[in-house]
C-alpha cells in the first residue's frame, strides 16, 4: 500500500484509511489501525502532523469540530468500537518517529487524551501507557508545556474516568520538571488522593507506590506519607489493600534508621495487619516478606515476628495460604532461635491445616525451610512434618513435599533421608487404601531420579516389583507403566538387569490374571528396550505364554507381539525406540535383524493364534498379523 | 475401531448411546442369548459378581480392582438396574461387552431384570429422562427375557495362589483381600489338625450332616463334591427343582412370573431354617442348608453362588460354605455404608490336566474319584474350589466426574 498513492491524489492513503475504517468487518478496522504507521511513512513527517493526527484527534473525540469537513461523517462509527480505539492506543504510543522526532512529539497528546477519557477502562489504560511512554521522549520544555496541563485537565475533569486516567500520569514526568511545577503536580494528586470516589482513589493508591519512588526521603515524610494515612483509613477495603504497596514503597525510600521516628507508618502497618477484611490482610501476607525487607530490624523483632504468627493462624484460608507461601522467604530474616522459640510451633500446625489449599502451599515451601535451619533442627522438627505431609490425603500436598526433597537431601543427606523418610514411603506404599498405592507409584520415577540408581535399587526396587503382583489389577498397570518410567531415568541396561527378569518371572504365576501382568508390561516397556532384549529375554517368554491353556492369555499375548511389530519396525540394531526418538531421530528403520524376529519368531505364533478356536484369540492375532508388513512383497524400500 | 468398540468407549465414560445403537445392540444381544441355555456353561477362571443397580461408577471401580474385560473373564448373576442413577449406562456397557466378547462375560437374569419391577424402581423413568421416551426402556426389557437364568462354572482350582510368592498354598481355600491391597484374612481347609476350629469366615462351624451330603461324618470343609461345579443363580433354589436339568427344562422367554421355578430361581434366600419357608418378598421362598446340601449332593456341585442380598461384608458363606451371597454394589443405595465383593474362581492350576466335566448332571462325573490316582492322599483336606474374594469400597466421588451435589431423583424415595 505504501507505493500505492500517485502525485495526482495527495489524500489516496487517507482516503483508503477512511475506507478501511468505514468497513463493517471489525477485524478489517483493526487492520487499518495497524497500518497507520505504513500511512504515516506514505505521507511524511509533516503531512502526519498535520493532517493524520488532526484527522484522529477528531476521530478520538467526536464532539469537537472535525479540522476536515469531508471526514466528519466517520467519527461515530469508530467511535464504539473499543477493540479499534484501543488498538489505535497503542498504535499512537510508538508514533513519534512519524511524526517528525521528538520535538513533534507532543502533537500525540491529543489524540490521546481524548482517548484516555473514554469510558472502557482497556482503552484508557493503554492510552495511559502509550502517553507514558511518550513522555519518556519529550524535553523539560515540552513537559511543562503540554504534558501537565493534560495531566491537571484530567485530574480536574468531571467524570471520573478522567481522573483514572490522570491518576496514571503523574509518575513519569515527575523528575524531569522544576521543583516548582512538581510542588504543583504533589498538590494535584492530593485531591485525587481524597477524591470522593473509591474509582479514583483506588487508582490513586496504585499510583502512589510507583509516585513514591520518584521522590526524595524528606518530601515523602513529609507529603506523601499523610496521602498514605489518609488511604490506609479509607472505609472501602478494596483501597486500603492497595496501601500495602505503597507502605512497602515508603518504607524502602525513606533510611531504616528515620522509620523509628514516624509512628504514623508503624501504627498503619500495624492496623493494616489487623485489618477486619481479609483481603487487605491476604495483600500484607502476600507481601510480606518484601515488608520485612523494608522496615528495620526493631519493627521485624517487635511487630512482623508476633504478625506472622498471628497470620499463620488467620481465620481465613486464603491468608493462610498467602503466608504459607512466605515461610522460607520470611524466616530466613529472622535469627534461628526466635525462628525455633516463636514461629515453629504454628507453622508446625499449618500441616493439619483444614484447608487443602493451605497444605498445599506449605508443601511447595516448607522444604525450603531446610537449610535456615540446619540439619540437626531440619530433623527434629521438619522431618516429622514431612512424615505427616506424605500422608496427606490430598495428593497435591504428597507431590509437593516429595518433589521438593532434593533440597533436604542437600542439608541432611541421603542416609538420614532414607532412615527417617523412606519407612513413610514404604509405608504409604503398602497401604491398605488401594488409591493411595496408586498415588505413591506415580511418584516413584520423580523419587528415583532425585535419589539415583543405587539407592533406588537397595531400597526401592523391591517395593517396585512387588506392585507387579498386587491384589488390584490397577496397581499392576501403573506398576508396569513405572516399570517404563524408570527405564527411561535409568537405562536399558540397569533394565534388563534389573526388571525384565522379574517381569518374566510373573509370566509362570499360576493365575491368569497375574499372568497377564507379564503381557502388559511388555506392551508397555517394548519402546524402551533394545532389540537385544527382546530377542534374548522377551519372545522366549511370550513362546512359551502362545500354549496358554487361558484363551485370555493368549490374545494378549497377540496384542502384544502387535505392539512389539509396530517397535521392530524401527528399532535398528542399537538403541530403543525411547533413545531414538529423544535425541530427535523419528524416522528410523528396521535392522536386518529386527526383521527377521518378525519374521521367523513373531509371524508363525501369529499364524498359530490366527488358527485358535477361541474366537477373541483369532480375532486379535488377526488384527496383529495385520499390522505385519507382508512377507513377499518388500513394502517400504527405503534404503537405497 | 467398529460402532460396537466405539459405544463400549462412549458407555464406558459414562455417556449413553442414541437410541438406534441401543435398538441394534439389544437385538444383537437377542440373537446372541436365544442362542444360549437357561443354565450356560462357563470354564474357570472367572471373576463372579453380584448386583450392581446401577451405579456406574462402582462398576467402573470393580473392574479397576479385577481387571478390564476382556482381559478378566466376568460373570454378572444380575440386578444390573434399578435404584442407582445410572442404570442404563450400566446395563448397556455390559450388553455391549456382552455383545463384543460373548465368550468373556457372562449376564444372568436377576429379578429387577423385568418389566414390572423397573417401572417402579427407577429404570423406566430413568430411560424416560434420558432419551424422552420409553422406547430404549422396551428395548431393554425384550433383552431380559432372553437372559439365561443360572451359569455353571467349570474347572475351577482348588488351590489358592498367593500373589506374590507364586507358590500354591494348598491349606489356604479361601483368601479374602481387602479394599484392595493385601490379603486380609486366609481360611485353611477343615480337616487338618492345625486349623480345625475355622469354618468359612462368616457362616456358622457346627456341622448339619443331612443324609447322603458329603458333609456328614468326617469328610472336612466345604459339603458338596470336590471336583463338582459351582451354580451361579440370582435368588436361590426353588422347591420345584431338584436338579440342574429342571431349570433346563423351563421356558425362560418371557417376563419374571409371579410364581412358579422361575420365580423362585429369582426371588428366594437360604435361611437359617430346615426345609422351606414363607418369604417375606411376597414372591419365592426361604430355604435352609438341608436343602442346599441335597441340591448339592444330588447335583454334584461344590458350591452355589447367589446375590439377591445386601451384605455388609460384600460376601457371605453360609450352610458350611455350600452356599455363598456375593453383593458387588458397594455403599448400596450411596447411603448403605456397605462394602462390596467379587469371587474370583482360578483356573485349576494343578497342572494335572483333571477338568471336572460333573456339568451338573447326576452321576455324570464320579466325584474324585476320578482325581483318587492321583490325590488319593489329599482326599477329605481338598474339597471345594479355591475362592478368592476381592472386596472393594465404592468409587471416591472424584471419580465420579460429577459434582458432590447429587440430584435426587424422584424415584429413590
Amino acid at each position: 500500500m505504501a507505493d500505492a498513492p500517485s502525485a495526482n491524489d495527495e489524500l489516496y492513503p487517507i482516503a483508503v484509511l477512511i475506507d478501511e475504517l468505514k468497513h463493517d468487518d471489525v477485524l478489517l478496522r483493526l487492520n487499518a489501525i495497524h497500518r497507520l504507521s505504513t500511512i504515516a511513512l506514505a505521507l511524511g513527517p509533516e503531512r502526519t502532523r498535520e493532517e493524520l493526527i488532526p484527522f484522529l484527534d477528531g476521530q478520538t473525540a467526536p464532539s469537537a469540530p472535525a479540522p476536515n469537513q469531508s471526514l466528519t461523517p466517520l467519527a461515530e462509527s469508530v467511535e464504539d468500537e473499543d477493540e479499534v480505539l484501543v488498538a489505535l492506543s497503542e498504535e499512537l504510543g510508538s508514533f513519534i518517529e512519524y511524526v517528525g522526532g521528538p520535538q513533534y512529539g507532543h502533537v500525540l497528546l491529543s489524540p490521546l487524551e481524548n482517548l484516555a477519557a473514554i469510558e472502557e477502562p482497556a482503552v484508557r489504560d493503554k492510552a495511559v501507557e502509550s502517553l507514558n511512554k511518550i513522555c519518556q521522549d519529550l524535553s523539560s520544555q515540552q513537559i511543562e508545556e503540554y504534558f501537565i496541563p493534560l495531566t491537571i485537565r484530567l485530574s480536574k475533569a468531571d467524570w471520573f474516568t478522567s481522573k483514572v486516567s490522570g491518576c496514571g500520569l503523574y509518575t513519569a514526568p515527575y523528575k524531569k520538571i522544576s521543583p516548582q511545577v512538581q510542588e504543583s503536580l504533589r498538590t494535584q494528586f492530593g485531591l485525587l488522593v481524597h477524591d470522593e470516589t473509591p474509582m479514583v482513589r483506588r487508582q490513586s493508591a496504585t499510583n502512589l507506590s510507583k509516585f513514591v519512588k520518584e521522590m526524595t526521603a524528606p518530601i515523602v515524610i513529609e507529603e506523601m506519607i499523610p496521602f498514605f494515612q489518609h488511604l490506609a483509613q479509607d472505609d472501602q477495603d478494596s483501597v486500603r489493600l492497595l496501601t500495602v504497596e505503597i507502605l512497602i514503597a515508603i518504607a524502602e525510600v525513606v533510611p531504616k534508621d528515620q522509620q523509628a521516628s514516624h509512628s504514623v507508618l508503624l501504627t498503619s502497618l500495624r492496623s493494616l495487619i489487623e485489618d477486619k477484611s481479609w483481603r487487605v490482610r491476604y495483600m500484607i501476607a502476600d507481601r510480606f516478606e518484601k515488608i520485612a525487607k523494608a522496615v528495620d530490624d526493631e519493627t521485624v523483632t517487635r511487630d512482623l515476628i508476633p504478625a506472622f504468627v498471628k497470620l499463620l493462624k488467620d481465620n481465613e484460608a486464603e491468608v493462610r495460604t498467602a503466608i504459607a507461601g512466605q515461610i522460607p522467604g520470611f524466616c530466613s530474616l529472622v535469627d534461628r532461635d526466635t525462628l525455633l522459640k516463636d514461629i515453629m510451633s504454628s507453622v508446625e500446625d499449618l500441616v493439619s491445616d483444614p484447608s487443602q489449599h493451605v497444605r498445599a502451599a506449605l508443601g511447595t515451601q516448607i522444604s525450603g525451610l531446610a537449610p535456615i535451619l540446619g540439619k540437626q533442627e531440619t530433623i527434629d522438627h521438619l522431618l516429622p512434618m514431612f512424615l505427616q505431609m506424605l500422608k496427606d490425603e490430598f495428593p497435591e500436598v504428597r507431590l509437593h513435599i516429595i518433589s521438593k526433597l532434593e533440597l533436604v537431601n542437600q542439608v541432611i543427606g541421603i542416609d538420614l533421608l532414607s532412615q527417617s523418610l523412606l519407612p513413610a514411603i514404604v509405608q504409604l506404599a503398602e497401604d491398605k487404601q488401594w488409591r493411595v498405592r496408586l498415588a505413591i507409584i506415580e511418584y516413584i520415577p520423580l523419587l528415583a531420579s532425585q535419589l539415583g540408581v543405587k539407592f533406588f535399587d537397595e531400597k526401592l526396587s523391591g517395593l517396585c516389583m512387588g506392585w507387579l503382583g498386587d491384589t488390584v489389577f490397577s496397581i499392576r498397570e501403573a506398576a508396569t507403566h513405572n516399570l517404563k518410567k524408570l527405564t527411561e531415568v535409568f537405562g536399558v541396561e540397569w533394565a534388563s538387569e534389573a526388571i525384565i527378569p522379574k517381569v518374566m518371572a510373573m509370566g509362570s504365576h499360576p493365575n491368569y490374571l497375574y499372568r497377564m501382568t507379564t503381557c502388559f508390561a511388555i506392551t508397555t516397556l517394548a519402546t524402551v528396550v533394545s532389540l537385544d532384549v527382546i530377542g534374548k529375554s522377551i519372545l522366549p517368554m511370550l513362546e512359551k505364554l502362545v500354549e496358554d491353556e487361558i484363551p485370555n492369555i493368549r490374545f494378549n499375548v497377540a496384542k502384544t507381539y502387535a505392539e512389539l511389530v509396530s517397535v521392530l519396525k524401527r528399532l535398528p540394531d542399537e538403541g530403543t525406540i525411547y533413545s531414538l526418538e529423544k535425541a530427535g531421530k523419528t524416522d528410523t528403520t528396521a535392522s536386518p535383524k529386527s526383521t527377521e524376529l518378525i519374521q521367523q519368531r513373531i509371524l508363525p505364533h501369529l499364524e498359530k493364534l490366527q488358527k485358535d478356536d477361541d474366537v477373541d484369540v483369532r480375532f486379535f492375532a488377526t488384527t496383529a498379523a495385520g499390522g505385519v508388513p507382508a512377507v513377499g512383497g518388500e513394502p517400504m524400500n527405503t534404503s537405497p | 475401531m467398529s460402532d460396537l468398540d466405539k459405544a463400549i468407549a462412549q458407555l464406558r465414560a459414562c455417556r449413553p448411546i442414541p437410541e438406534a445403537q441401543v435398538r441394534e445392540v439389544c437385538h444383537k444381544a437377542r440373537e446372541l442369548l436365544i442362542e444360549e441355555a437357561n443354565v450356560v456353561t462357563v470354564t474357570a477362571p472367572v471373576t463372579i459378581c453380584g448386583d450392581i443397580h446401577g451405579q456406574f461408577h462402582d462398576l467402573m471401580e470393580l473392574f479397576r480392582v479385577g481387571g478390564d474385560p476382556p482381559d478378566t473373564n466376568y460373570l454378572f448373576m444380575g440386578d444390573f438396574v434399578d435404584r442407582g442413577f445410572y442404570s442404563l449406562e450400566s446395563f448397556l456397557l455390559l450388553l455391549c461387552l456382552k455383545v463384543r466378547y460373548p465368550d468373556r462375560m457372562t449376564l444372568i437374569r436377576g429379578n429387577h431384570e423385568s418389566r414390572q419391577i423397573t417401572t417402579v424402581y427407577g429404570f423406566y423413568d430413568e430411560c424416560l429422562r434420558k432419551y424422552g421416551s420409553a422406547n430404549v426402556w422396551r428395548y431393554c426389557c425384550d433383552v431380559f427375557d432372553y437372559l439365561a437364568l443360572g451359569a455353571i462354572v467349570l474347572g475351577a482350582s482348588n488351590t489358592l495362589e498367593s500373589a506374590n510368592e507364586a507358590t500354591a498354598r494348598e491349606d489356604v481355600e479361601i483368601e479374602v483381600c481387602n479394599a484392595d491391597g493385601d490379603a486380609i484374612s486366609h481360611f485353611g481347609r477343615r480337616g487338618k489338625a492345625s486349623n480345625s476350629d475355622q469354618g468359612s469366615p462368616n457362616g456358622k462351624t457346627e456341622r448339619i450332616g443331612p443324609p447322603g451330603s458329603g458333609a456328614s461324618g468326617s469328610s472336612g470343609g466345604t459339603v458338596g463334591n470336590p471336583a463338582g461345579a459351582v451354580l451361579c443363580v440370582h435368588g436361590g433354589l426353588s422347591p420345584l427343582i431338584d436338579t440342574v436339568d429342571k431349570i433346563r427344562l423351563l421356558d425362560r422367554k418371557q417376563e419374571v412370573p409371579h410364581e412358579g421355578a422361575m420365580c423362585d430361581l429369582l426371588w428366594s434366600d437360604p435361611d437359617e431354617i430346615d426345609g422351606w419357608g414363607l418369604s417375606p418378598r411376597g414372591a419365592g421362598f426361604l430355604f435352609g442348608a438341608d436343602i442346599v446340601k441335597m441340591f448339592n449332593h444330588r447335583n454334584d456341585l461344590s458350591l452355589i453362588a447367589r446375590a439377591h442380598q445386601l451384605v455388609m461384608e460384600g460376601f457371605k458363606e453360609m450352610f458350611d460354605a455350600s452356599i455363598v451371597t456375593v453383593w458387588s454394589a458397594p455403599n448400596y443405595c450411596y447411603r448403605c455404608g456397605n462394602v462390596a465383593a467379587v469371587l474370583e474362581l482360578s483356573e485349576d492350576s494343578g497342572g494335572q490336566g483333571f477338568f471336572a466335566r460333573s456339568n451338573g448332571d447326576v452321576g455324570r462325573s464320579d466325584g474324585g474319584a476320578n482325581r483318587g490316582v492321583l490325590l488319593d492322599s489329599d482326599e477329605g483336606a481338598r474339597r471345594g474350589p479355591a475362592r478368592r474374594y476381592r472386596v472393594f469400597q465404592a468409587a471416591p466421588q472424584d471419580s465420579r466426574g460429577m459434582p458432590a451435589k447429587k440430584p435426587v431423583a424422584d424415584y429413590f424415595l
